[in-house]
């Protein structure tokens, strides 16, 4: 299974290499550093730790479904359903964001959401699910409607000091087309579905990255001011994304440039 | 007495009914998003002695529009940019997004401006005017462009913006 969504996605970059060409900003060293990897994620080792965090902060497995009240069974296909609303948060919540929430209530502090502790274990939470199709429910409730619009009204705000909004660089119009050597990626569900396949190993930072963290990482390199992880945008914009991935199947680490 | 029936009660109450809403890390970002805002499509009058054929001018104009800012740029920075200790200057990082004569990784998210001159400007097609509300504020002609925003956003000046259209009209 994991395979297959390997070869998918190196498939996809094969096309873009061959779209591009001569500006496509990866070279030859670079594309067999890519298949190596391909082979053996380098954040493999990372969401194992998590795994190991997971058990000891939550409980693990059975601590995870027990917080949700689902049977571990159910747990993959509940993970799969995030960003969701949740009665006990009294809002749209990220995985990272309820496993803060749990490990509050087994008596220890949780980890903050930018650290590289809490991208471990989120990752590993999110790899449960690795097979499962993303099932987003925007429609669940009026806290779910709500986080989508904001998502949605994040990602086509223009501002910063170029004026620009996510929307200018990833609408259907400009998929395919080259920025700065980049070919413009289709995070929906035809392309990277980028909800589907982040938290990744990032090539290009050497580390493991959650989708919040790379949305910084675009806001960071087209001068908009970056928000902080965690925050109703963040998590709305995360709810957009999941929505338009919605359907491909998790495949958790990824591996991106 | 009251006290431990309230104390119990809050107990209990946190029991039956967890609240995790203050625990997790949900911050705020309405206010930095509302300071970041761009503001309305904007006219601009062409300044008077904007365009020129000034060297060091088009020098200027051409470093704008091919690097993005002076922390990644070389080191020869051409006559009259100035880059004050410990700041880093953005550029326009046009080539991102424009193919032009030398670019070097030119993308394609915007038009060719290679021979710009001999084929918008000789040919009547465009006008200095044009260009330069072009690059200060795309919107005018076209609201939902995914172009830059240059002057209205601050991140020029008036005689940068000159600069630039200057070296975008400029025989290369
Ligand atoms: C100026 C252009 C530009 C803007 C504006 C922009 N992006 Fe990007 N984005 C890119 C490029 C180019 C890539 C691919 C870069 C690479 O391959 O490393 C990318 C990649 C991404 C990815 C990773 C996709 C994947 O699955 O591999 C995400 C997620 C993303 N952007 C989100 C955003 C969000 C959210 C915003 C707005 C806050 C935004 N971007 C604004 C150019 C932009
Ligand atoms: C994020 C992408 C992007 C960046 C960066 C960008 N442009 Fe553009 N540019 C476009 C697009 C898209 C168009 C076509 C749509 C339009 O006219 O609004 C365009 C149109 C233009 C045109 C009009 C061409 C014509 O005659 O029709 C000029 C001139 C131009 N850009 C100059 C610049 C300059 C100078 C810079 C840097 C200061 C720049 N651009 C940065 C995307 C970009």
């Amino acid at each position: 299974m994991k395979n297959t969504i390997k070869i998918a996605l190196s498939l996809a970059l094969v096309c873009s290499l061959s779209y591009a060409s001569e500006q496509f900003a990866m070279s030859d060293a670079d594309r067999e550093m890519y298949a190596e990897m391909l082979e053996d994620n380098p954040a493999d080792i990372m969401v194992a730790n998590g795994g190991e965090l997971l058990e000891e902060f939550c409980g693990g497995e059975a601590g995870l479904a027990a917080f949700f009240k689902i049977s571990e069974d159910e747990l993959p296909a509940y993970i799969a359903g995030f960003p969701r609303y949740l009665e006990e948060f009294k809002q749209v919540v990220g995985l990272d964001q309820a496993l803060q929430g749990l490990m509050h209530k087994n008596g220890h502090k949780p980890f903050a959401l930018k650290s590289s502790d809490m991208f471990d274990m989120g990752s590993y939470a999110k790899s449960l699910a690795n097979g499962v199709k993303l099932q987003i429910d925007i429609d669940a409730n009026k806290h779910m409607k709500e986080a989508y619009a904001l998502g949605k009204l994040t990602f086509e705000q223009k501002r910063g000091s170029r004026g620009l909004s996510c929307l200018s660089c990833h609408s259907p119009q400009v998929i395919g087309g080259i920025l700065r050597t980049q070919p413009l990626p289709d995070i929906g569900s035809n392309g990277n579905a980028s909800a589907a396949t982040w938290p990744a190993y990032r090539m290009t930072k050497s580390s493991l990255r959650t989708l919040q963290r790379r949305f910084q990482g675009c806001m960071n390199n087209a001068l908009l001011a970056v928000i902080p992880l965690g925050s109703p945008e963040m998590v709305g914009l995360e709810v957009y994304f999941t929505q338009e991935a919605k359907g491909s199947e998790i495949a958790i680490p990824g591996l991106k440039r | 007495m009251k006290k431990t029936v309230m104390i119990s009660l809050l107990v209990s109450a946190s029991l039956f009914a967890a609240d995790y809403s203050s625990v997790i890390e949900k911050p705020n970002a309405s206010k930095i998003i509302k300071e970041d805002l761009l503001g309305k499509a904007t006219v601009y009058t062409m300044p008077k002695d904007c365009i020129t054929t000034d060297k060091d001018a088009i020098a200027r104009g051409a470093y704008i529009f091919h690097n993005l800012n002076s922390a990644q740029a070389g080191s020869t920075t051409p006559k009259g940019i100035v880059i004050k200790k410990g700041e880093t200057k953005q550029y326009g990082n046009c080539v991102a997004c424009h193919n032009i004569e030398k670019a070097q990784g030119g993308g394609n998210v915007g038009p060719d401006l290679t021979g710009y001159k001999a084929m918008f400007m000789d040919s009547g097609v465009r006008d200095n005017q044009f260009v330069f509300q072009k690059i200060a504020d795309p919107r005018i002609d076209n609201e939902n462009t995914n172009m830059t925003v240059n002057l209205t956003t601050k991140l020029f000046t008036p005689k940068e913006i000159c600069e630039i259209t200057s070296y975008v009209i400029s025989t290369k």
